[in-house]
């Protein structure tokens, strides 16, 4: 049986060694510094709430990309709980330095506002692709057969691509 | 753009990004003192003040109406009696809708997959919607309740006229809400003005989510 010094411990090497999906959560979900804040807050709540029902068969990753992503999609139905949940957000919290350079920033800031136009379940299924993950683990996570994720990937890609080429022809 | 310059792109530039979180370890410290969720802390005030409300107007109400119908059925307007009735038996059904919508919500497990718990939470959502559907349909017995004999005996045509008007047409109205307040008619310029406001969002939200879900299918 765990015991709660376990569980804290547990929770702080998960969220300090996968942090970065935490952030990949929020960026692709919020527009705003402020918003992403506010999410990963809220993913590191649930991700405390669900800890003690994590099940050893699944990858850590493949659980912490469910319940931040359930959390993401949901967002806009908790916002007003959050708030009532009165844990001071801290100024410093998920400081970020913009490190890319021009050229691959103004890439980048297009990629990110072609995946903002995509819908929740687009942006989920997205952002995995880029991870790189197989379709097996998104499988996994999203709770959609292997053919149906390649289908879908396809599609999204291809909307992607659009948007790109309409870029390029301006 | 070729799709590997994409994963390259986003990859690179993420990967800088990280590395420059700084996870507050105080602030990771205060949710963990966090206890598992409280059904009734988390729930929002006016949720709390909303069910309350609603449990004691049918409590109250529903035990005065069984009292009439057991021991004055004779004293009391039958159109008194049968309309409270009915105002009671809908209210009854949306509160015990809305409990069961809101028990579910807030002891939904997030670690299922994304569809599964997304479906879930969409559905819960637009039960709201029914709840208000059944509420429409109280309203013609708001003008049927303080119907009485000495009306039918002293009362002029006009009056009935009138009051037959209202009662036909906030009838026609309840049921013809019942019926058509759906997602199909979100567009729908009455639909807009019925939910516009600010806490009707997050349901149409999650009716559009149950739309995805269904085309991912």
């Amino acid at each position: 049986m765990t015991t709660d010094m376990e569980l804290n411990h547990r929770f702080h090497q998960i969220i300090e060694q996968h942090k970065g999906v935490l952030f990949k959560v929020a960026r692709i979900y919020c527009s705003n510094e402020e918003d992403r804040k506010d999410l990963m807050q809220e993913i590191m709540i649930q991700v405390w709430r669900s800890l003690h029902k994590y099940n050893d068969n699944f990858a850590i990753t493949t659980w912490l990309y469910r319940v931040s992503l359930n959390v993401a999609i949901s967002f806009y139905r908790q916002n007003a709980n959050r708030k009532n949940s009165n844990i001071p957000l801290i100024e410093e919290f998920a400081t970020l330095k913009d490190e890319a350079g021009n050229e691959k920033q103004e890439q980048l800031n297009h990629l990110e506002l072609f995946i903002s136009e995509l819908n929740e379940l687009d942006k989920a299924l997205m952002l995995l692709y880029l991870e790189d993950k197989s379709h097996a683990e998104i499988s996994e996570i999203m709770g959609l057969t292997v053919s149906n994720i390649g289908t879908k990937i396809g599609r999204i890609k291809e909307k992607l691509r659009n948007r790109f080429s309409q870029l390029n022809s301006y | 753009m070729i799709e590997n310059e994409l994963k390259l792109l986003w990859q690179s530039t993420n990967k800088k990004l990280e590395d420059s979180i700084t996870i507050n370890r105080d602030n990771a410290e205060d949710i963990t003192r966090l206890k598992v969720q409280n059904f009734l802390s988390s729930m929002k005030p006016i949720k709390i003040f909303t069910l309350i409300v609603g449990i004691l107007w049918v409590s109250i109400v529903g035990v005065i109406l069984v009292n009439l119908f057991v021991n004055a059925y004779e004293k009391v307007s039958l159109f008194f009696l049968y309309s409270a009735a009915i105002q009671v038996i809908l209210s009854a059904i949306s509160v015990t809708i809305y409990i069961y919508q809101l028990v579910l919500t807030y002891t939904i497990d997030y670690n299922e997959p994304i569809m599964v718990i997304q479906e879930k939470l969409s559905k819960l959502k637009r039960s709201t919607l029914t709840v208000t559907r059944i509420l429409f349909l109280q309203l013609p017995v708001w003008t049927t309740f303080y119907w009485n004999e000495t009306m039918f005996q002293n009362g002029s045509v006009f009056l009935w006229v009138i009051q037959g008007i209202i009662t036909l047409l906030l009838t026609y109205c309840s049921l013809w809400l019942f019926l058509n307040i759906k997602y199909e008619n979100r567009n729908k310029r009455w639909f807009q003005f019925i939910f516009s406001g600010r806490e009707w969002q997050p349901i149409l939200h999650s009716m559009e989510l149950l739309n995805q879900i269904k085309n991912y299918e």
